[in-house]
C-alpha cells in the first residue's frame, strides 16, 4: 500500500480501447500457487479471467528444473514426459518446504522425493539440491519459488501488455508467520509485491460471497447471512474455513489447517505398495532416483483412477529385477490413508466449534482442491455437516485462483458498475500469538480466530524485586508450552524503575495491520504515575531470521528466569 | 508533580476531546484517588499507546452509537449494520488516505459487534452501561481486569503517596551535609525512581 502504484502510461496512449482500466490503480492479480499445481487470474473489467500459457494450460506445474544453465519452471518448459519431473533435476513441493527448519516432520517426509532434501535435525534450514550433470546443486525453496514467479510474471506481463507488481497469493492456513516472511521473500525476488496473502478458503469463501451476491441481485432478494464451511484439500496442505456471507461480505468466522494433503495419501500409498521403499531410495543413487520415480508416478495415477473406479490394477517395472504388481481397491486406499482423513475430520469439527456455529446453520458445503476428487473426502465432510449434496456451482481447482483475483481487484481500489466488485472479506488470524511469560507457558494476547485489523493488549508484572529489565518473547501458536509454538522474535525492556516484585505494569500490546504487518508495543508504568517509566518500544516481527527455537533456547541459557515476566493476577 | 499534568501525555494531534473525558472525571491528582470511575492506569497507557500509533475518533461513543443501532436493536439489525459499517471501515476499501484513522474505526465496531451479538456479553454491557461504566468496557476479559484493577490502584496510590510523603518529610529533616555518599546516593536514586 506504501508503494507508488504504477500508471501504466504507454497502454493507455496507445491502445484506445484499453479506457478505463489504466484511469484506475493497477489492478493486482491473484496468484495460487500450489504445491502440485499453480494458477493466475485477473479481474478483467467484467470478471475473473485465468490467464493460459502458450500451451494453453490454465493450471501448470509447480516445479523448477536445473537440467540446463538456466532454469525453467513448470510455465514454460515443455515436458517431454512426466518422469522429467521425477530425475532428480527439477525442484517440486517447494511450498511444502518453504520457511522450515530441518527438525520439521513436513520436511523428514520430504526426503524420499528425486531430489536431494538434507538434514541435519539440529533446527536449521536443510539443504535442497537438484541433480545437474551428476551433480548435487544447492538451491534453497524461496530461489525455486522466485523463479517459478518470474516465470508467471513474464507470461502474465505478456498477455496484459503492462508490469505487473502488485499481486494478491493465496497461501495454507497453517503457515506461520515466518513462513510468509519467505514467500514474501520469493515474491521479492521476483519483482513482486505482496499486496494481500490470503488464506486459500477464504478466497474460496470470497468468491462465493460473490456468486450469492448475484443471486440476490438476481432475484431482488433481501440477501440474508449464509453460513458455508469450506475445505480445502491440496497436495500439501488441508485447510477449513467458516464464513458468513450477506451482502457481498464475507465474514470469516474461524481457521483450521495442517499440513496434510495428497502428498500424505500418495506416500501412504507407496509405502503400502512396496514397504521397504524410504530405506531403498534413501542413499539417492541414479538407479533409485529412476525406480522411485517409476513408482510415484504408477501410485498417482492409481490414486486418480480410485476417484472414479473401485479397484485398480498396478504394473510397474522398478528396475533390477524388482516389480510391483498388486490389485489395489478403494478400500484398501481408505484404510492406509485413515489417519489422514481423522485428522481432516477433526480439522472440520475444531473449525466448526471455534466459529460456534451449529450444524444445521450451515447453508453450503464447499469441497475445493485436488482432494475434492476422492469419494472418502466427500463422504466424510458431507456426513459431518449432515448434507446430501455438496455446493457445485464453483470449480474446485479455479476457486481459490479466482478469490484471490477478486480480492486483487478490490484491494486496489477498483469498482464496478455492476456491484460485482462490492465485495469485502473480514478475515481472522489463523493462530494466536502471545508472549512467555509464567514459566514456561506461552500466554496468549491475541488468540487464534481474532478479526484482522487487531490490537489487544495484556498486562505483565516483574518477577523478582528490582528487577530492572525484562525480556519479552513472542509466539505464534496453539501450544500451552513455548516450545510447542512458532518463536517470532524477542526484545529486552530496560530501565524498569526498580520496585517489588509485581508491581511494574508491563502493558504488551500486540497490533496487527490491514496489511497483516505484525508489530508489539511495550510500556512500563509504576502504579500511581500516569506516565511510562520509559518511551514505549515498538518493535515490528517477526525478527527472527530463521524461525530458530533455538535463539529462545540460548536466551534462555544465559539469562534464565531472572528477566522473566508474568501475567498480573486478577481474579474476581 | 508531574503526573498531575495530563496535557504532557498529548501527542500533537490528538484530538483533545479523547482525554478531556477523563480530565474531567478527575481534575486533580489528589480527588482521584477516591473518584471511583477513573479508568485505571493500564486503560491510560492502552490509551496512550493507541494514541502514539492513531488518535481514537471514537472515545466516549457507547457499542450502541457505534453500530449506529437503537438500544433494542435486534440481532439481525446488529449484523447488518456491522457488515455496512465493515463495508466503510475496513482497510481494504476505505480510502488510501484514511485508512489508519479507519482501521482504528473498524477495531471498535468490531469490538461493538463482538459484544452486542453474543446474548450474554450484551447483557453485561447494558447492565454495565446503566451504570455509566461503559467507557471502561473494553471486550469482557480486560473489563474484569479493570474492575478489579481500579481497586487495587486506588488502595496502592493512596498508600505510596502517604509513604513517599513520609519519605519526603524525613529527608528534609536531613540537612544535606549531615548525610553520608551513599545516603545521598540513595536519595539521588529515589528521587530519580519518583521522576520516573
Amino acid at each position: 500500500m506504501d508503494e507508488p502504484a504504477y500508471t501504466v502510461v504507454s497502454d493507455s496512449e496507445t491502445t484506445g480501447e484499453e479506457k478505463s482500466s489504466s484511469a484506475f490503480p493497477e489492478i493486482a492479480i491473484g496468484i495460487d500457487i500450489g504445491t502440485s499445481q499453480c494458477s493466475i487470474a485477473i479481474w478483467n473489467g467484467s470478471q475473473v479471467e485465468l490467464l493460459k500459457n502458450t500451451r494453453n494450460q490454465k493450471m501448470m506445474r509447480s516445479y523448477v528444473t536445473f537440467k540446463d544453465e538456466v532454469p525453467s519452471g513448470g510455465v514454460s518448459n515443455q515436458l517431454s514426459h512426466e518422469h522429467e519431473i521425477l530425475s532428480g533435476a527439477a525442484i517440486f513441493n517447494m511450498k511444502r518446504l518453504i520457511g522450515r527448519v530441518d527438525t520439521d516432520p513436513v520436511v523428514h517426509a520430504s526426503k524420499s522425493l528425486p531430489f536431494l532434501v538434507q538434514t541435519l535435525d539440529i533446527g536449521v534450514r536443510p539443504f535442497i539440491a537438484a541433480l545437474v550433470n551428476n551433480v548435487w546443486r544447492s538451491t534453497t525453496p524461496e530461489e525455486v519459488l522466485a523463479i517459478f514467479l518470474v516465470e508467471l510474471r513474464a507470461m502474465a506481463e505478456m498477455q496484459l501488455k503492462r508490469p505487473i507488481r502488485n499481486v494478491v497469493l493465496t497461501i495454507p492456513v497453517s503457515f506461520s508467520r515466518f513462513q510468509l516472511t519467505r514467500i514474501e521473500r520469493a515474491c521479492a525476488m521476483a519483482g513482486l509485491h505482496v499486496l494481500r496473502l490470503m488464506p486459500e478458503p477464504t478466497a474460496v469463501a470470497l468468491l462465493y460471497a460473490q456468486q450469492q451476491q448475484l443471486i440476490v441481485h438476481e432475484n431482488m432478494g433481501s440477501g440474508s447471512e449464509k453460513i458455508a464451511l469450506i475445505f480445502n484439500m491440496g497436495a500439501g496442505y488441508s485447510d477449513v474455513a467458516l464464513s458468513a456471507t450477506a451482502g457481498g461480505v464475507s465474514q470469516i468466522k474461524a481457521l483450521a489447517g495442517s499440513a496434510i494433503g495428497g502428498e500424505d495419501l500418495l506416500q501412504n500409498m507407496m509405502r503400502h505398495l512396496l514397504p521397504d521403499f524410504e530405506s531403498r531410495f534413501s542413499n539417492h543413487g541414479m538407479n533409485e532416483i529412476k525406480s522411485m520415480g517409476l513408482l510415484r508416478v504408477a501410485t498417482q495415477d492409481a490414486i486418480h483412477k480410485l476417484s472414479t473406479q473401485t479397484a485398480v490394477q498396478i504394473d510397474v517395472n522398478l528396475g533390477n529385477g524388482s516389480k510391483v504388481s498388486k490389485l489395489v481397491n478403494r478400500e484398501e486406499f481408505e484404510e492406509v490413508n485413515q489417519k489422514i482423513f481423522e485428522k481432516c475430520e477433526n480439522l472440520i469439527i475444531q473449525c466448526l466449534h471455534d466459529a460456534k456455529v451449529e450444524i444445521d446453520d450451515i447453508t453450503d458445503v464447499i469441497l475445493v482442491g485436488g482432494g475434492s476428487y476422492i469419494p472418502k473426502l466427500r463422504n466424510l465432510v458431507k456426513g459431518i455437516c449432515k448434507k446430501e449434496e455438496l455446493y457445485n456451482v464453483i470449480n474446485p481447482l479455479e476457486a481459490a485462483v479466482c478469490g484471490a483475483a477478486l480480492e486483487g481487484a478490490v484491494a486496489s481500489g477498483i469498482s464496478d458498475p455492476f456491484g460485482n466488485l462490492d465485495l469485502l472479506t473480514i478475515q481472522v488470524t489463523p493462530l494466536g500469538i502471545g508472549i512467555r511469560a509464567d514459566g514456561n507457558n506461552f500466554v496468549p494476547i491475541i488468540p487464534r480466530n481474532t478479526t484482522m485489523p487487531a490490537r489487544k493488549d495484556l498486562v505483565f508484572t516483574t518477577v523478582r524485586d528490582n528487577q530492572i529489565e525484562a525480556l519479552v518473547t513472542v509466539y505464534e501458536g496453539e501450544g500451552e508450552k513455548v516450545e510447542e509454538n512458532h518463536l517470532l522474535g524477542y526484545f529486552k525492556i530496560t530501565g524498569i524503575p526498580p520496585a517489588p516484585k509485581g508491581v511494574p505494569e508491563i502493558n504488551v500490546c500486540i497490533d496487527i495491520d490491514a496489511s497483516n504487518v505484525l508489530r508489539v508495543l511495550a510500556g512500563v508504568i509504576l502504579p500511581g504515575c500516569p506516565h511510562p517509566a520509559i518511551p514505549v518500544m515498538e518493535i515490528r516481527l517477526p525478527t527472527v531470521d530463521d524461525g530458530h527455537g533455538w535463539c529462545a533456547e540460548a536466551l534462555h541459557r544465559t539469562y534464565g528466569s531472572t528477566i522473566d515476566l508474568e501475567t498480573v493476577q486478577k481474579k474476581i | 508533580m508531574r503526573c498531575s499534568s495530563y496535557n504532557g501525555l498529548m501527542i500533537p494531534g490528538t484530538d483533545y476531546r479523547f482525554f478531556s473525558t477523563r480530565t474531567a472525571a478527575a481534575p486533580d491528582p489528589s480527588r482521584r484517588l477516591y473518584t471511583a470511575r477513573v479508568p485505571s492506569v493500564s486503560f491510560r497507557i492502552k490509551a496512550q499507546i493507541n494514541d502514539a500509533a492513531v488518535k481514537d475518533v471514537t472515545g466516549g461513543l457507547t457499542f450502541y452509537d457505534l453500530l449506529g443501532i437503537s438500544e433494542s436493536g435486534t440481532l439481525p439489525e446488529i449484523k447488518q449494520a456491522y457488515k455496512q459499517l465493515a463495508r466503510k471501515y475496513h482497510p481494504d476499501v476505505s480510502p488510501p488516505d484514511r485508512v489508519q484513522e479507519y482501521t482504528q474505526r473498524f477495531i471498535r465496531v468490531q469490538e461493538a459487534y463482538e459484544t452486542l451479538s453474543d446474548p450474554r456479553s450484551r447483557a453485561l454491557y447494558d447492565r454495565d452501561m446503566s451504570n455509566g461504566l461503559h467507557l471502561a468496557f473494553s471486550a469482557r476479559r480486560r473489563y474484569q481486569n479493570d474492575v478489579e484493577m481500579e481497586g487495587r490502584d486506588e488502595w496502592k496510590n493512596h498508600w505510596h503517596s502517604q509513604l513517599s510523603e513520609l519519605k519526603r518529610r524525613s529527608m528534609n529533616k536531613d540537612a544535606r551535609g549531615n548525610m553520608s555518599w551513599a545516603a545521598r546516593m540513595r536519595r539521588q536514586r529515589d528521587d530519580l525512581s519518583q521522576d520516573l
